[in-house]
């Protein structure tokens, strides 16, 4: 028994540097996501403040059992919003893994470094921007009179279109604003793994006499499989979130779109914006979380039937 | 030397951490040096009781001079009534969020900022966030209770209880058509007549005639027509009728009034006297700084236009475009509450009656201090000094306006004019029901979501009400709405039962 707590002593003596810098993570998680948990409750309360304080507030609130789920599944609704997430949600993780590593393995291609960084950089950059501002941008192309396709359509003699009424066009404009947006940072991750790649196979492959072509598709990828699992894993695990700033910044919450843009988060918030429920709030974010939760342990299980070494557990 | 790198590595760590607990601890530790004076703190005696420190939540920019100014107004309230006071101003748009945030997660607070258009006063009154007040009102608020008019305390009642004090200020709601006037002269147009939706429609032809670079209406997203009904809640369709006094609720998108009113907006919205974007246009800024634009729709107070037109830079005249009424939010528009775990909700009490009827603290809190921030040019007159731009706070927000000395250019009979204005408005049927939403929240999600769908869309004349109308009624319908009215019409009758007008 001592003996036990001595290897354990001296293992973390030995682990300190590595275990320090672990600590601020764990602690981070520990803080901001387990303890939280323990919050959850609420959504099965009608949440009313007492005035000894938020512990006293959940423990006097109402218990209501489900009745803070029902609004997200007795409106007409329903299936619109939850299509909408789904579908989106496929659609960014298909096409963003599918441009994501087709950049990387483009970046890595290219022989003028500079050039590369550059590309890099550039692609990186929207990644940092804010959603509202991003939604100027597209506004600044869609815009119905001061638009630059409108104006453009314009100039060739066609019809201008209103863009903010349509909701047939919708889908592709999001699409396309979201990958514009997010593939540059996505590829990073690919980037690092395939500079991880030993280079000697493909100095190998040379010898072989391999082109570019049977290099990427016989080294590159098959060595990427398992990050690209792993990623798509985790996205897997979020696809019931949609990401409110796309969804409700881009098409301007405009009410004509809302067939082809209103997803779960948009409902929400637009829901209880007024009254401000926080039991309601806190029961849709416990639903999109404990079905992403099952989508990861589906799928994770699929990937470790087919290959162990890429589940995430 | 390698050592020393790994313990500065472990003190830089347990430094952080320490500062990270301090953090979270601060509220806690604020809560305890305010010690508690809680007895005895009637109204004449108070001053010798030891003073406490009241936290005051605010709306607006925060501004650099608080903590100086608060000072200064401590050692004014400390020597009057045993407070001081810690004011925590609070932005215009995180206002309602964060406030949310800090009551439902028990920060201690003693006073706070609440109306109809932030931090919702009627929800947060009914979930507990406010302290009641009716008894105060007797004791340490007397003051209050004689220099407000009674309409106002009426109006703010939620469940028959106040939980917050409106700030004395326009009471009625009167909307307004306000004009471009250098362009209203330029063609040499007249207001005369001008009152109904129907009747600006020459004036807009004009100008789409001749100026296309104006838009001729202005309006945003929240656009919606002057109509006789107040809704139960705003911008939600439950409706009750002004002036048939039948205390009956209705879906507004089928009474006659508003179709014709969408006709009419759309038929302008045809002819281009409406911007294609303002379905989606959430501020008229730009506009409105460009001077493009000929006519729009505001609320209104007296000497409005003189205000308007500084603050734009070009003259801007209006005429009424509704009758004068004093609404529900109208009275909400502005209000203090104190909080529900206030530890001295008697001495917050007592200075809110002090700041609504004592000159000195509320120009003080107002304009700052005097010869830093202000200078006094008369008795009840004052100059802003260069300084001002350090402490510049929303006037409305702060309790009782006509206490505030005049500005240069304002008019000597500017608080007069208040109460001829305050005086003309009729009072709505509805004034002090609030309709208690709790059973029917999740239907009101669907609803929310329904009107964001058709709302905008409709009241700007975008869409064909022939065809989108029904639609939207329709939908309204599977949302829930027959039982949302339902509710409501239960409420309201009950409601009328225990107040007999």
């Amino acid at each position: 028994m001592f003996d036990k707590l001595k290897i354990f002593l001296r293992d973390i003596f030995r682990n300190r540097a590595m275990l320090l810098m672990v600590l601020p993570g764990a602690l981070w998680f520990l803080l901001f996501s387990y303890l939280p948990m323990a919050g959850t409750i609420i959504s099965f309360k009608q949440y009313r403040y007492s005035k000894d304080g938020f512990f006293a507030s959940i423990i006097d609130s109402k218990w209501v059992g489900l009745d803070n789920f029902k609004f997200l599944f007795s409106t007409s609704d329903a299936y619109i919003i939850t299509r909408n997430t789904v579908l989106y949600n496929a659609a960014f993780i298909i096409l963003g893994l599918i441009l994501a590593v087709a950049m990387a393995i483009i970046l890595v291609e290219l022989t003028n470094r500079r050039l590369s960084k550059f590309f890099q950089t550039a692609m990186f950059m929207p990644y940092f921007l804010s959603w509202v501002i991003v939604g100027y941008f597209v506004f600044s192309f869609l815009s119905f009179d001061k638009g630059l396709i409108n104006k453009t359509f314009e100039w060739m003699g066609m019809e201008r279109i209103n863009w903010y009424s349509e909701p047939s066009k919708w889908p592709f404009i999001l699409v396309l604003v979201n990958l514009w947006k997010l593939v540059g940072y996505n590829s990073v991750v690919y980037l690092a793994a395939i500079m991880g790649i030993d280079r000697s196979l493909y100095e190998a492959a040379m010898i072989d006499g391999a082109g570019k072509w049977k290099q990427i598709t016989n080294i590159t990828i098959p060595l990427l499989v398992p990050v690209i699992s792993i990623m798509t894993l985790l996205a897997v695990g979020k696809i019931f979130y949609a990401d409110f700033g796309l969804f409700y910044q881009v098409p301007r919450d405009s009410g004509l779109l809302y067939s082809m843009t209103n997803v779960i988060d948009t409902y929400v918030f637009r829901g209880l914006k007024i009254n401000g429920e926080i039991g309601m709030s806190t029961a849709a974010g416990l639903y999109q979380s404990f079905v992403g939760f099952l989508l990861v342990l589906l799928s994770n299980y699929i990937v470790r039937r087919k290959n162990k070494d890429n589940a995430l557990f | 030397m390698r050592q020393n790198k790994s313990w500065m590595m472990l003190l830089a760590v347990l430094l952080s951490f320490s500062l990270l607990l301090g953090a979270c601890s601060t509220n806690g530790g604020a809560k305890e040096t305010g010690a508690p004076a809680e007895s005895g703190t009637g109204g004449g005696n108070a001053g010798k009781d030891e003073t406490v420190e009241l936290s005051w939540y605010t709306i607006g920019t925060p501004q650099k001079d608080v903590n100086r100014v608060m000072e200064e107004v401590s050692k004014y309230t400390a020597e009057k009534i045993g407070v001081t006071i810690k004011m925590t101003q609070i932005d215009w748009g995180d206002y309602t969020q964060k406030m949310q945030i800090a009551t439902s997660s028990g920060t201690p607070m003693d006073m706070m900022f609440t109306a109809s258009w932030a931090f919702d006063y009627v929800q947060n009154a009914r979930k507990g966030a406010f302290y009641e007040i009716d008894d105060l009102l007797k004791e340490q608020g007397k003051g209050i209770v004689e220099t407000l008019d009674p309409a106002f305390l009426e109006g703010s009642k939620v469940d028959g209880h106040n939980y917050g004090i409106p700030a004395k200020k326009e009471l009625p709601a009167l909307e307004v058509w306000r004009f471009n006037k250098t362009l209203l002269d330029k063609y040499s147009l007249s207001m005369d007549g001008i009152y109904t939706l129907e009747s600006i429609e020459p004036l807009l032809k004009t100008i789409k005639e001749n100026e296309p670079d104006i838009t001729p209406f202005a309006i945003t997203k929240d656009y919606m027509p002057v109509l006789p009904y107040d809704y139960l809640i705003s911008n939600l369709p439950m409706v009750v009728s002004l002036d048939k006094g039948d205390y009956k609720v209705v879906n507004v998108l089928e009474t006659p009034e508003l179709k014709a009113a969408l006709d009419t907006m759309h038929s302008y919205y045809k002819k281009g006297y409406i911007s294609p974007e303002a379905a989606t246009t959430n501020g008229l800024d730009d506009t409105q700084k460009s001077g493009k634009w000929f006519l729009d729709r505001a609320a209104t107070t007296p000497f409005a236009d003189n205000l308007w037109s500084s603050s734009y830079g070009y003259p801007v005249v209006s005429t009424p475009a509704s009758e004068s009424m004093i609404f529900n939010w109208s009275v909400m528009g502005s209000m203090q509450a104190i909080s529900a775990n206030s530890e001295h909700p008697e001495k917050a009490m007592e200075f809110l009656n002090l700041l609504n009827t004592d000159p000195v603290l509320r120009n003080m809190i107002d304009s700052g201090i005097e010869n830093v921030h202000y200078k006094k040019t008369a008795d009840n007159a004052m100059e802003n000094l260069d300084d001002s731009k350090n402490y510049d706070m929303p006037t409305f927000s702060l309790g009782n306006v006509t206490l505030t000395y005049l500005n240069p250019g304002d008019p000597e009979n500017k608080w007069d004019e208040y109460k001829v204005f305050n005086e003309a408005g009729k009072v709505a049927p509805t004034l002090g029901f609030n309709f208690d939403t709790t059973s029917v929240t999740t239907e009101l999600a669907s609803i929310q979501n329904v009107k964001g769908e058709f709302w905008s869309a409709l009241m700007t004349g975008t869409v064909d009400p022939n065809e989108y109308l029904p639609k939207a009624i329709e939908k309204f319908k599977a949302a829930g709405l027959e039982k949302v009215i339902a509710e409501a019409q239960a409420q309201l009758d009950a409601w009328k039962a225990a107040n007999p007008k």
